[in-house]
C-alpha cells in the first residue's frame, strides 16, 4: 500500500519517493513508519505525527492513502 | 459582481462630502479586492509627491472578496495608504470582526481623503453615512473610545468600530488603528495617517449580504475545512518546555522537505504566536539585544520565562475572529499587574513578546502584558515600538543619550520600568518621546552622532521579529513594498502551502539540502514571487496568513474565489492578479520617489556584522543578489526593481500608470 509522508525535516527520505509517498507491506502500523524514517527514539516525545489529521497510537493499523504529517512548528505573530 | 459590493465609499473630510463610486467589474477582474483594489485606487488617486500627512494622501478601509461569504478564515480587513513611515506604499491588515461589517453597510471599501476641521468619526449602516463630532472621544485611549461609540451608536446590535488611540492623534509614524477593544492593524504608519485626517474613528452597523455564485459549494468546502481544523489538536503531552527543543531540531535540520501546514494549525489553536517566544531563542529566529545578539546574550534563565504555558497561564477565554476555525487569539487577565491598571489584555503575539522581550533583554513577561495593553490602547505598533525602545537603550549604552535627555530615566538592557516609562512618553510625545515616536529612522536622524548605526530599520520600517538568517527567503519578501515586513512570506511557509500543486511556476518543494536556500537562485527567487503573489491574493480576498500557511491542500484560494464569483480562472490566472496587485505596490512606490534598492535589507539584518553566538553565528546573507534574481523573474529590472515594459504589457498596466 501506498501512504502520503509529509516527514519533518530530520527524518530520513530514503523510504519516501519523490512524490512524497512511501510503501508500506498490508498490516503495516505508525510505527513502521517512524521505523523507516529512522526518528531517533530520543525524539518520539516531541516529535509526533498523525494519521489523516488525528492523533493516533503508534500500533494503529495504517490503509492505503492515509496521509501520515509530522508536526511542522511554523512562526508568525 | 458576485462577491463583491461592487462599489465604495468615498468621503472628503476636507468639504464632509459623502458619496458612493460604482467601481467596474474590469477592476475586480483585475485585482480583486481588499489590497488589490486598495493598490488600484490609491495609485491612480493619490498624485506623485503628496504628502503623506497631507489631504491628498488616501486612507482606505478595505474588505476581502471572500470576506462576509460564507467562506473560512477569511474576515481580515486592511488599512491602506501612502506611507509616512516609508514615503511608499503602506498597508497593515487586522482580523477581529470588522471586516465583515464593511461589506454589511453595502461596500467593498471606505476612502478617505482631505483633512477634517475638527476631530470626527464616520458613522456607517446599510442606509448611509455621515460624519460625526468626535470632540468627546478625542484623546480617549482606542479601547475607551471603542467602548464609548458602541453605546451611543447602538441599535439592534453593537457596531464594529475602528479607531486610533493617542499615538494616532498624535500623528507618530508607528502608530496603527485599532478595532475590537485591542487589535492592530499597526503597520506603515497607517494610525498617522488617520490622525493626521482627524478622523478619530470609523463605526458600522451594516446588515447586508454578500452574494456569491456557489453558496452550496461554498458551504460544502467550508465544511470540510472546519472538519479538518476541528481534528487537528496536539496532544496533552505536549507542552511548552518542549518548544526550545523543537527549535533546536529546527537548527539541526539538513533537509528541506514539503510540510504539511495543517500540523501547525494545532499550535496556533492551543498556543497562538507565542510559541516562538522560546522555540526562537533556539533556533536563532528571535532577534536579540537589538539585533546584535544571539541565546548567548539572552539565555535559557531568562527566556524560559517567556515560556507560551506563562503565557498561557493568564488566558481566561480564547476567541475566534470572523469566520476563523483556528482560534488563535484569547484575552488574558492582567488586574494583578501594576496595581490593577488594566483588567484585561489581548494574548500577545510573539512579535510583542519577542520586541519587548529578547530585544531589549527583558525576561519580565508581566511587563509584557502590561506593555501589550498599554500600546493596544495607545495604538503604537509594537514591532516599531520595541525596534526604537531598543535603539535608544543602546544609544544610551554608548552615551550618546544621557538621562538629561531622557528626563531622568536610566535606559538599560532588561529594565522593564525603564521600557514602560519610555514608551509612556513615546505616546504622548513628552520630551525624548517626541524624538523617538517616529521610529528608529527618523530617532537617529533627529538625535545624528552616528547614531545610524544602532537604527534597525528596512527602507525606513522597523523589521518583523524574524531573522532572515534563518530563513533567507524571509530576507527577500523583507524588500517588499511595505519593507521589513514579517508576513509576505518565507521558505518554511512555502514549504507547507503546496502552490506547486496548483502553479505550474512554482518550483516543487521536494527534498534538498537547506543550504541551498542560502544559495542565491532561480529556483529560490521564484518561490519568492509565488508567494508573493499568493499573499497578495490572500490579502485581496479577506484571508488570514495562518489560514495561507495551512497550503491549498486545506484552504485553497483559488477554488473559494471561484466559489465566490462564478468565474472559472485556473491558478496561474489568479497568480497573474497576484503578481499584477504586487507590481502595482511596486509602481506606487516608484510613482512617489522610493527607490527599491533602499528596501534591501542591510547590516545587522543581513548578518553584517555576522553575530558571535547562537545558532546563526557567521552567517551573513548575500541578500543582494538574491533580490537581484527576484526582481530579474518577476519581470521587474535586476538592477532597479522597475517593472520592465514587457511585463507592464503583459499585466495591462500602461492606463494606469499613463
Amino acid at each position: 500500500m501506498r501512504i502520503r509522508v509529509y516527514a519533518a525535516s530530520f527524518c530520513s527520505f530514503e523510504n519516501i519517493d519523490r512524490d512524497g509517498y512511501m510503501v508500506l507491506p498490508d498490516g503495516a502500523v505508525l510505527d513502521d513508519v517512524y521505523k523507516r524514517l529512522q526518528v531517533p527514539w530520543l525524539y518520539r516525545r516531541i516529535v509526533f505525527a498523525t494519521v489523516n489529521y488525528k492523533k493516533v497510537s503508534l500500533k494503529t493499523r495504517l490503509q492505503d492513502g492515509d496521509v501520515v504529517s509530522f508536526l511542522s512548528a511554523l512562526g508568525g505573530g | 459582481m458576485k462577491g463583491t459590493m461592487g462599489k465604495v465609499l468615498r468621503v472628503d473630510l476636507t468639504t464632509g462630502d459623502i458619496r458612493q463610486e460604482d467601481i467596474p467589474d474590469e477592476v475586480y477582474e483585475n485585482y480583486l479586492s481588499g489590497v488589490g483594489l486598495g493598490a488600484h485606487y490609491l495609485y491612480k488617486h493619490i498624485p506623485a509627491g503628496a504628502d503623506p500627512m497631507g489631504p491628498e494622501n488616501i486612507l482606505g478601509i478595505v474588505s476581502g472578496v471572500l470576506t462576509n461569504t460564507g467562506s473560512l478564515v477569511t474576515g481580515r480587513w486592511m488599512a491602506v495608504c501612502k506611507s509616512p513611515l516609508t514615503g511608499g506604499w503602506g498597508d497593515a491588515n487586522c482580523g477581529g470582526t470588522l471586516a465583515p461589517a464593511i461589506k454589511q453597510c453595502g461596500v467593498d471599501a471606505i476612502f478617505f481623503t482631505g483633512i477634517s476641521p475638527k476631530p470626527v468619526y464616520l458613522y456607517m449602516d446599510s442606509a448611509g453615512a455621515e460624519l460625526r463630532d468626535a470632540a468627546h472621544v478625542w484623546g480617549k485611549d482606542a479601547v475607551e473610545a471603542e467602548e464609548i461609540l458602541q453605546q451611543e451608536c447602538k441599535t439592534k446590535k453593537t457596531p464594529k468600530v475602528a479607531v486610533i488611540g493617542q499615538a494616532g492623534e498624535n500623528k507618530s509614524l508607528i502608530s496603527g488603528i485599532v478595532n475590537d477593544a485591542g487589535r492592530i492593524s499597526a503597520r506603515s504608519g497607517v494610525g498617522a495617517v488617520m490622525g493626521s485626517k482627524r478622523l478619530k474613528a470609523v463605526v458600522l452597523q451594516g446588515s447586508g449580504k454578500t452574494e456569491i455564485a456557489d453558496g452550496d459549494g461554498m458551504k460544502a468546502y467550508s465544511k470540510e475545512v472546519a472538519t479538518k481544523v476541528k481534528n487537528a489538536n496536539l496532544p496533552k503531552f505536549f507542552k511548552g518546555f518542549l518548544f526550545p527543543y523543537l527549535g533546536l531540531l529546527m537548527s539541526k535540520q539538513k533537509k528541506v522537505s514539503a510540510m504539511d501546514g495543517m500540523l501547525a494549525a494545532m499550535i496556533n489553536k492551543k498556543y497562538g504566536t507565542c510559541v516562538v517566544n522560546t522555540m526562537g531563542m533556539t533556533n536563532g529566529d528571535c532577534p536579540v539585544k537589538n539585533w546584535q545578539g544571539s541565546v548567548v546574550d539572552f539565555k535559557k534563565k531568562q527566556y524560559k520565562k517567556l515560556n507560551p504555558d506563562n503565557v498561557l497561564a493568564r488566558e481566561t477565554r480564547k476567541y475566534h475572529c470572523s469566520s476563523c476555525v483556528i482560534g488563535c487569539g484569547g484575552i488574558c487577565d492582567i488586574s494583578d499587574i501594576k496595581g490593577g491598571k488594566y483588567a484585561h489584555t489581548h494574548k500577545p503575539e510573539y512579535e510583542t513578546c519577542s520586541s519587548f522581550g529578547c530585544l531589549s533583554l527583558n525576561d519580565d513577561l508581566d511587563a509584557i502584558f502590561y506593555i501589550n495593553e498599554m500600546l493596544n490602547r495607545a495604538g503604537m505598533d509594537t514591532i516599531s515600538a520595541g525596534n526604537t525602545v531598543a535603539f535608544a537603550i543602546e544609544c544610551f549604552e554608548n552615551g550618546i543619550l544621557t538621562e538629561a535627555d531622557t528626563g531622568g530615566i536610566r535606559l538599560k538592557w532588561g529594565d522593564a520600568d525603564a521600557i514602560i516609562a519610555l514608551l509612556e512618553k513615546m505616546i504622548t510625545r513628552e520630551g525624548i518621546g517626541d524624538v523617538l515616536a517616529d521610529g528608529v529612522k527618523v530617532a537617529s536622524q533627529r538625535i545624528g552622532k552616528n547614531t545610524e548605526q544602532f537604527a534597525v530599520h528596512v527602507g525606513g520600517q522597523e523589521p518583523g521579529m524574524h531573522n532572515p538568517k534563518l530563513d533567507p527567503l524571509l530576507g527577500i519578501h523583507f524588500s517588499d513594498p511595505t519593507p521589513g515586513r514579517h508576513t509576505i512570506g518565507g521558505a518554511i511557509y512555502y514549504n507547507s502551502m503546496h502552490l506547486w500543486k496548483e502553479v505550474s511556476w512554482a518550483p516543487e518543494v521536494t527534498k534538498y539540502p537547506k543550504a541551498e536556500e542560502y544559495i542565491p537562485s532561480d529556483r529560490e527567487a521564484l518561490k519568492s514571487i509565488a508567494g508573493t503573489a499568493y499573499k497578495m491574493l490572500t490579502d485581496s480576498a479577506g484571508g488570514c496568513f495562518f489560514a495561507m500557511i495551512l497550503g491549498v491542500d486545506h484552504w485553497n484560494l483559488f477554488k473559494m474565489l471561484n466559489m465566490a464569483t462564478g468565474w472559472d480562472l485556473s491558478a496561474d490566472e489568479y497568480m497573474k492578479i497576484g503578481t499584477r496587485i504586487q507590481t502595482v505596490r511596486q509602481l506606487f512606490n516608484i510613482k512617489h520617489g522610493v527607490d527599491p534598492r533602499d528596501s534591501i535589507p542591510t547590516g545587522r539584518v543581513k548578518g553584517d556584522p555576522p553575530l558571535t553566538g547562537g545558532a546563526l553565528k557567521g552567517i551573513t546573507l548575500d541578500i543582494e543578489e538574491m533580490v537581484r534574481l527576484t526582481w530579474k523573474n518577476f519581470g521587474w529590472n535586476e538592477n532597479t526593481g522597475v517593472p520592465e515594459d514587457k511585463l507592464i504589457n503583459d499585466l495591462q498596466l500602461n492606463e494606469l500608470i499613463e
